[in-house]
């Protein structure tokens, strides 16, 4: 039996996002929200571990109720809402706050949220929640007491455990997040939902802007297919 | 007045539309070009419950609404525009609900739980050689011999004859018991037809719409138990029409989901494509195209799902008489089809010789929509008749 907490942040659907043509700034405005990729990974590793093991899942989800209701349909057993309009220390801090009022033997979160990429908020919380912390899990199994992964160091594999209670992040490639059926999506409007709303903590990092980046085509015209070669095979080199 | 989905239907279809485009989209030139809808691609919509949606959950369905149905057929038509993805699992929505409401216990047990498999297929047999709308006009005989039921006559037009005889499976059946009574000696039976002795069937080149087979079914001294009798005997004309009322909506839903598909295509395309140096989308014919097919787009949408909420407002709550849904069903069919052809056809046009290509996956739209202009699951003119028919009164019917 494993009790689990995954962390979960629900943002904008990044592929809807238009950028406003003069100031270059992201147009948020009508855009649907979603679960971020990595952390819906981390919500499925979960429910697979709980599949294997037994025990509970709880989502703890920075956003709405929406997000919750998804995580609940997915298979969550229970889920917690709070509003997160922070940086990842900040979200640390919360998380940190709700977390150690409660139970758990392992604690799950994305490697990084996929609109701020800080990659930060997972070894954070883990910091603050003083229990050890392994990254890039796209591999993981519980065993006696253990978390063993395998972690994706873009240039190797290293494989690693710690005991419980710990925190794994995941990459995308651990695993494929299931769709909830309609039943299930039904069923989970009999799940338990809380919504708190924790103090603001104080914010490291203030995002003063955000513009996107103009993308320009080199609009380079070639004569023939030896002219596009050379070219290929200098910028290679 | 609130037109907002409730936050399950939104969710259910966020993830339709996640399944389809992961499990159906990709398969979509596949299932048109060979002219079958792959077993994974079925097995996956039963996995996810997809067929046989509307069947309760002690059959193995979901029990869901006509409004949840919609939105799914809307979803699967978005990611399958040539529409046989879409008939597949609206057929069994529909005749399925109609199965479970009349059928007996004994045969629901046989024939639904297989259905919601996805191991075998169920639809509709009701069109014969002499005529699909004169229902009443209906040649197939089904008599009582014993304990057993014996079905005479033939099928033709009719969805899904080569998956029912490969996988197995029925057709939802309109015979003829009391010749007599015209309309009113109709009947409903469900008529397997895998390795059924006295059966035979032949299947049709389509113009489109071919992932999901049409064809005959001929039907020679078939003995079929007397517990696939749908409902009452000599109440089968009712029986049907309801049926059609349940399925319609959902025939529009596909509808206007191949189209709004399409739409959304169209309008990525000329924002990016150039003319005479400005995007296609600066130019007022264009721009006023695109409002004109919006706008009617939205509008037969809105007629879908009312006539879909007041199925659901009917069988829940038992508001609306059955003129007024009728004349709803019978608005969104009428409607939905002929906007689709004509928004396709648009959108194949923004975009020039490439909108003529296979590759361009347009034209698979407007052949499969155009199978429902045609006259599948009730012809159009048929449509007016109903709706002139609750608007005049019954005296002016002409049937």
């Amino acid at each position: 039996m494993v009790d689990i907490i995954v962390c979960i942040k629900q943002i904008f659907d990044l592929g809807q996002i238009k950028v406003d043509a003069t100031s270059k700034r992201p147009i948020t405005e009508g855009v649907a929200r979603k679960i971020s990729d990595f952390d819906k990974n981390a919500l499925e590793e979960t429910l697979r571990i709980k599949e294997k093991h037994g025990g509970t899942v709880l989502a703890l989800i920075g956003g709405t109720k929406e997000a919750a209701k998804e995580a609940l349909a997915m298979g969550a057993d229970e889920a917690v809402i709070y509003s997160a309009d922070t940086d990842s220390l900040g979200t640390a801090t919360i998380l940190a706050e709700i977390i150690q009022k409660m139970k758990y033997d392992l604690i799950l979160c994305g490697e990084a949220s996929v609109d701020e990429f800080s990659f930060q908020t997972g070894p954070r919380l883990a910091q603050a929640l003083g229990i050890p912390v392994l990254t890039y899990a796209r591999k993981m199994e519980i065993k006696d007491n253990e978390v063993i992964v395998e972690r994706n160091l873009e240039t190797r594999y290293e494989v690693a455990k710690a005991r419980l209670p710990a925190l794994v992040t995941v990459t995308k490639e651990i695993n494929e997040p299931r769709i909830p059926t309609l039943l299930q999506i039904l069923g989970a409007s009999k799940k338990k939902l809380t919504e708190i709303s924790p103090a603001k903590p104080e914010s490291g990092v203030e995002t003063l802007s955000i513009t996107a980046i103009e993308m320009k085509r080199k609009e380079v015209i070639l004569k023939d297919i030896k002219e596009l070669a050379r070219v290929v095979i200098s910028e290679k080199s | 007045m609130d037109f907002s989905f409730t936050e399950e239907q939104e969710l259910f279809r966020k993830a339709v539309r996640e399944f389809c485009e992961k499990k159906i989209a990709p398969f979509a030139n596949e299932i048109d070009e060979k002219g079958e809808i792959p077993q994974k691609v079925l097995e996956d919509m039963a996995s996810f419950g997809l067929l046989g949606i509307t069947i309760p959950r002690e059959y193995g369905g979901s029990g869901a609404d006509f409004i949840t149905a919609a939105i799914a057929t809307e979803e699967i038509a978005r990611a399958d525009i040539s529409m046989a993805t879409a008939v597949y699992y609206l057929v069994e929505a529909g005749w399925g609900f109609l199965i479970n409401r009349y059928g007996s216990k004994k045969a629901k047990e046989e024939i639904l739980p297989d259905v919601t498999r996805g191991k075998t297929f169920l639809g509709i047999a009701s069109t014969e050689a002499a005529g699909g709308s004169d229902v009443a006009a209906i040649s197939t005989m089904m008599t009582k011999e014993g304990e057993k039921l014996v079905v005479n006559g033939s099928k033709t037009f009719i969805s899904g004859v080569r998956e029912a005889t490969k996988y197995g499976g029925g057709y939802v059946t309109v015979v003829k018991t009391s010749p007599e009574l015209a309309r009113k000696g109709l009947s409903l039976c469900y008529l397997p037809v895998k390795d059924i002795p006295g059966i035979t069937t032949n299947v049709f080149k389509q113009m489109g719409r071919d992932g999901i087979s049409t064809g005959a079914i001929i039907i020679k001294n078939v003995e079929i138990p007397s517990h696939y009798l749908i409902g009452d005997w000599n109440r089968g004309f009712y029986y049907a029409m309801e049926g059609f009322n349940c399925a319609r909506p959902l025939v529009a839903a596909a509808c206007i989901g191949a189209a709004e598909k399409a739409l959304e295509s169209g309008i990525e395309y000329i924002k990016e494509r150039l003319v005479f140096g400005s995007p296609l989308a600066k130019f007022e014919g264009m721009q006023f195209q695109v409002a004109e097919n919006y706008t009617k787009l939205e509008s037969a949408r809105l007629l879908v799902y009312k006539a879909a909420w007041m199925l659901d407002q009917m069988y829940a709550n038992n508001r609306f008489s059955h003129k007024e849904i009728n004349k709803a069903v019978a608005s969104a069919k009428l409607i939905a089809p002929t906007v689709a052809f004509d928004i396709i056809k648009d959108v194949l046009i923004w975009h020039g010789a490439y909108g003529y290509t296979k590759e361009a996956g347009l034209e698979k739209g407007l052949r499969g929509v155009a199978s429902y202009i045609m006259g599948a699951e009730g012809a159009q003119n048929i449509m007016k008749l109903i709706i002139g028919r609750e608007l005049l009164g019954k005296e002016f019917d002409p049937c």
